[in-house]
């Protein structure tokens, strides 16, 4: 049940998570489930009939007919519509008998779990959210009631009881149900309870109550509906194991569990009698699984999340003559990325295009939603499922890295071409010593002897700025900071000596003098072993600071490229120029006025003609509402998408 | 003279943690190990640290959200008391960092603008809806949004949800504890004028935390550096970018990465900041310090003033490093 309390990191823009709210969206959400439908409607099937017993059933449950005792069913010898089930041992009407038995097997389950999930839910919030002696009390209890064999506590209890009414029944298997819900209820609550939305109500001035029950409660009993479900099904064994044992309803009073127990008396005679409450169970509680899996989904749908997987493409290969000398060593032409998903596709990459020299630093800089990420993802071949390239190429070292086989990329991987990310302990296994991920690292790619490749190891983590190498390779990721696993994390990408590193927003989760202390580690790393970078972040300044050449991304696309000391000192795109305004420096006077950009970030779902960019553009003219811009040449090596810079208006301007 | 708005003493905020996992013994950690600071009417503070020297902790204590282990907090000159924190629940609010875990998840726009008038009893029941609307536009955010669930709004959009839940008691003091570092630059540059905006028109005061240089300078009159619990150094915006006093403060300076500058003299901070449950005797910055002495590692600097409105607390606070890089020169 922990993977319900723990909750997944949030990305930075989220697809809207729509709340389980009215019924017709609750019943869209399960169409796309058929093992919930199925389920659904076999307990949708089975409710009728226990509700409209009376109506189902042709004859009263109770009535014995002497002189026809165990009739088998109309489809075996002997049988009949009068009776379609056939009878029982006195003579009573098995479908009728089984309708009955339904309404009241449901009645007892249905309460008790409604019993048990009410108390859960509210010791469970209460202990959860105010803490101290109470929860110690409660959870105490409950752990002194699970350590007891529960059925044998039910049997005791109903076996002393003269006369056992479906009251009885329903207060015995509710009650102690309430420590299941209690805990998970009690386990999210405590996660709710520190969150900053609750912090902020006591800052309003909420009282404990008031946070408990209108702030907490809303965020926990999601958990309630699923758990009951299953509960559900637990309890119409648990009522039918007890009918069995004699410990029910008092006979004559039908239940499954009863016709079961009547039924295996006269197993030999009719062996249809046992088995068709046994059926009624079985399908029963396979319904009400089926359901709670549906559920489970609707109400956390996190549970249902993609893998990494590379969907191998069949693109057209476009004419190329084939690689010449100098080629760059990356080379991405028009690369387009789709994410489809519910019927809408949202471009995450429109067409970009750049190259990386041998040696070079390049700079990808962009905002969320940019497209920047995915990029590198894609350079890797990578992305996030249902992720796919659609168009363009990734030339690197004379092959096309989209349309490479799977075997050849993943050597690729970790060999020629590394990546680290923003999040490295997430990136390190947390069950092995940084030694031992050190050294397999070494031993993939170099192949050498046990001595040499602990050296190695000790060598290459002295190169990140790793001051004790041989304590450090002792311990294990949690063991260290982020700065420290960051630094493990570059040293081990680049055993492999690579020709190319890709580090995505490497420091972003750092302070600011780690964060200096590594990226200059990193320079001087790459610089010393002639590896190209591609380094992408969301800080125009670490741009400025440490790469050769710039791309500025925006809504999919660069918006502008080339020398990062021009583009910097002379942005041509008013998005670069805008974004450079928008920086708070240090250098700049304290309590300035900001140039804002106004507006919001394009939702990357919804592209409409024209420049992306064109809605916030303090500069806009009517063609960029229709028209796309390309890249325009402004300056040597530096191009601005930007119909400011496109050759027909620089003419005009300059005539 | 008057009585700032704002008057924190010595105030300290330890936890127990556990250190032997099975012995159950623990350990005190000083997050926040005896701070004192003033803040005017109208006037922004800002507090700028790495992460773990308890620049959050100092936040949620002096907003009694956690009671201090000791010190005083005075609000208009009168101590508060956990008793009457209430009181200070109309006068003080905060802004969280996260615009996605800082708004209930299921509660729509409009009942969380209305929660605090409601609590607080503000004006007339009747009232609430037209007060929440005129929130709304305060921060820039159009009515029709009042029905939106925050899983709708954007994180700009929410971040000025956060901002109008705590404008709404009318308080003369806002802690934003950093409140525009997730937000991506361009929406960033607009909360930022928002809330110089809305200081303008309400005379705010604000405590702006953030670990962020530029966004600090950008919004403080005067800031205050922490490192491991302890404020380390106090300036006017301006004073302590162009001469920083401690060493600490050069160093995380010199750090910040710079549109103008390629990399040019920077201090290189060797290791990391120190466990804060064993802070380091001495002055807690000498394992780290370029100017360590002897002295350094037996006596505690406290804060003092070393020039005419300059506080540090370093025993060489002017003396020079060895690798000084060039001050911060303003302008492009």
């Amino acid at each position: 049940m922990s993977d319900i309390t723990t909750r997944a990191e949030r990305p930075l823009a989220r697809p809207l998570e729509a709340a389980p709210a009215a019924p017709t969206a609750l019943f869209r959400r399960l169409r796309g489930r058929k093992s919930a439908i199925v389920g659904v409607v076999g307990l949708t099937a089975v409710l009728f009939v226990a509700v409209f017993a009376s109506y189902v059933a042709p004859a009263d449950p109770l009535r014995q007919d002497l002189s026809s005792i165990l009739v088998p069913p109309f489809w075996a010898d002997g049988g009949s519509f009068e009776y379609p089930l056939g009878t029982d041992a006195l003579g009573r009407d098995v479908v009728s008998r089984l309708a009955y038995g339904a309404r009241n097997s449901l009645l007892i389950a249905v309460c008790a779990m409604l019993i048990g999930s009410i108390l859960g839910l509210v010791t469970g919030l209460a202990a959860g959210f105010l803490g101290g002696r109470l929860d110690a009390i409660l959870m105490r209890l409950g752990d002194v009631q699970l350590a007891f064999p529960f059925i044998l506590l039910a049997i005791i209890i109903l076996g002393v009881l003269p006369d056992r009414s479906a009251a009885h029944l329903i207060l015995v298997l509710g009650i102690p149900g309430w420590i299941i819900y209690a805990r998970v209820v009690r386990s999210r609550a405590l996660a709710e309870r520190e969150k900053d939305y609750v912090v902020a109500a006591k800052s309003i001035g909420a009282g404990s109550f008031r946070r408990m029950t209108k702030y907490v409660l809303p965020s926990v009993w999601q958990v309630v509906p699923v758990i009951a479900m299953l509960d559900l099904g637990f309890l119409i064994i648990l009522e039918s194991t007890l009918s069995f044992l004699g410990f029910g309803l008092t006979p004559p009073t039908p239940s499954w569990g009863s016709v079961l127990a009547d039924g295996r008396n006269n197993m030999v005679v009719s062996p249809w009698l046992p088995i068709l409450p046994g059926l009624a169970i079985l399908v029963t509680v396979l319904s009400i699984n089926l359901t709670a899996d549906g559920l489970a989904d609707l109400f956390d749908p996190r549970l249902r999340k993609g893998t990494f997987r590379r969907i191998a493409l069949r693109l057209p290969v476009p004419d190329e003559p084939p690689a010449p000398e100098a080629a760059p060593l990356l080379r991405v032409q028009d690369l387009r990325v789709e994410f489809p998903s519910n019927g809408r596709t949202t471009m995450a990459v429109r067409g970009v295009s750049f190259e990386l020299d041998h040696g070079e630093t390049l700079g990808i800089v962009g905002e969320s939603g940019s497209g920047k990420s995915v990029t590198a993802l894609s350079i890797v071949q990578l992305l996030d499922s249902p992720g796919r390239v659609t168009a363009g190429q990734i030339r690197f070292g004379g092959q096309d890295l989209v349309r490479i086989s799977d075997r050849r990329m993943a050597a690729l991987r970790g060999g020629r071409i590394a990546m680290i990310f923003q999040n490295p302990a997430s990136s390190l296994n947390p069950v092995f010593s940084i030694g031992f991920q050190m050294r397999e690292a070494i031993r993939r790619h170099g192949r050498k002897a046990d001595g040499s490749v602990q050296a190695a190891a000790s060598q290459s983590l002295r190169a990140v700025g790793i001051g004790d190498p041989d304590r450090v390779l002792r311990q294990y990721p949690f063991q260290l900071s982020g700065g420290m696993n960051q630094r493990v994390m570059i040293a081990m990408a680049m055993t492999a000596h690579p020709d190319l590193l890709i580090a995505d927003e490497p420091t972003t989760a750092l302070d600011v003098t780690t964060q200096a202390q590594i990226l200059e580690r990193l320079r001087d790393l790459t610089r010393a072993e002639g590896t190209s970078l591609i380094f992408i972040t969301h800080d125009i300044a670490l741009v400025a600071e440490y790469t050769d050449r710039v791309a500025v991304m925006y809504a999919g696309q660069v918006c502008e490229t080339g020398p990062t000391r021009s583009v910097i000192a002379q942005p041509h795109h008013p998005y670069t120029k805008a974004l450079l305004e928008s920086v708070p420096r240090p250098d700049l006077p304290a309590g300035i006025r900001l140039e804002a950009i106004p507006g919001e970030l394009p939702d990357p779902a919804r592209t409409p003609p024209g420049c992306p960019f064109a809605p916030r553009c303090p500069s806009v003219m009517d063609v960029c509402r229709s028209v796309n811009p390309d890249a325009f040449a402004v300056a040597p090596d530096h191009r601005a998408a930007c119909h400011l810079w496109s050759p027909e208006r620089t003419e005009a301007v300059a005539r | 003279m008057n009585a700032p708005l704002l008057e924190v003493r010595d105030l300290h905020r330890h936890f127990s943690a556990r250190t032997g996992r099975l012995s159950g013994r623990s350990r005190t950690v000083p997050a926040v190990n005896g701070v004192s600071f003033t803040i005017g009417e109208g006037e922004t503070l800002g507090l700028v640290g790495e992460s773990g020297c308890g620049k959050s902790t100092l936040a949620r204590t002096l907003l009694f959200l956690e009671p201090p282990t000791a010190g005083e907090v005075l609000f208009g000159g009168e101590v508060l008391t956990p008793e009457r924190a209430a009181s200070l629940r109309r006068r003080a609010q905060i802004v969280f960092q996260d615009p996605y875990t800082s708004l209930p998840p299921r509660m729509r726009i409009g009942r969380i603008l209305a929660e605090p008038l409601l609590i607080h009893r503000i004006g007339d029941r009747a009232e609430v809806p037209d007060r929440v609307a005129g929130l709304m536009r305060d921060v820039g955010l159009s009515p029709d949004n009042a029905r939106s669930l925050p899983d709708e709004l954007s994180g700009g959009q929410r971040q000025r949800v956060g901002i109008a839940r705590a404008l709404a008691v009318q308080p003369a003091l806002i802690v934003a504890d950093e409140a525009v570092s997730s937000l991506d630059v361009s929406v960033q540059a607009q909360i930022l004028n928002l809330l110089k905006d809305l200081q303008a028109r309400h005379r705010l005061a604000y405590l702006f935390i953030s670990h962020d240089l530029g966004v600090v300078k950008n919004m403080s009159h005067r800031i205050a550096v922490m490192y491991l619990g302890k404020v380390v150094e106090i300036a006017a915006a301006d004073d302590l970018y162009t001469r920083p006093l401690h060493p600490y403060t050069r160093a995380l300076l010199s750090a910040v990465p710079f549109l103008a500058r390629r990399g040019a003299g920077r201090i290189r901070l060797e290791g990391e900041p120190p466990d804060p449950a064993r802070p380091p005797a001495g002055c807690t910055f000498h394992p780290r310090c370029p100017l360590a002495q002897p002295v350094c590692q037996e006596e505690t600097p406290e804060l003092k003033e070393w020039l005419p409105g300059r506080v540090a607390a370093c025993h060489f606070a002017l003396s020079k490093s060895p690798s000084e890089p060039t001050a911060f020169v303003e302008g492009r």
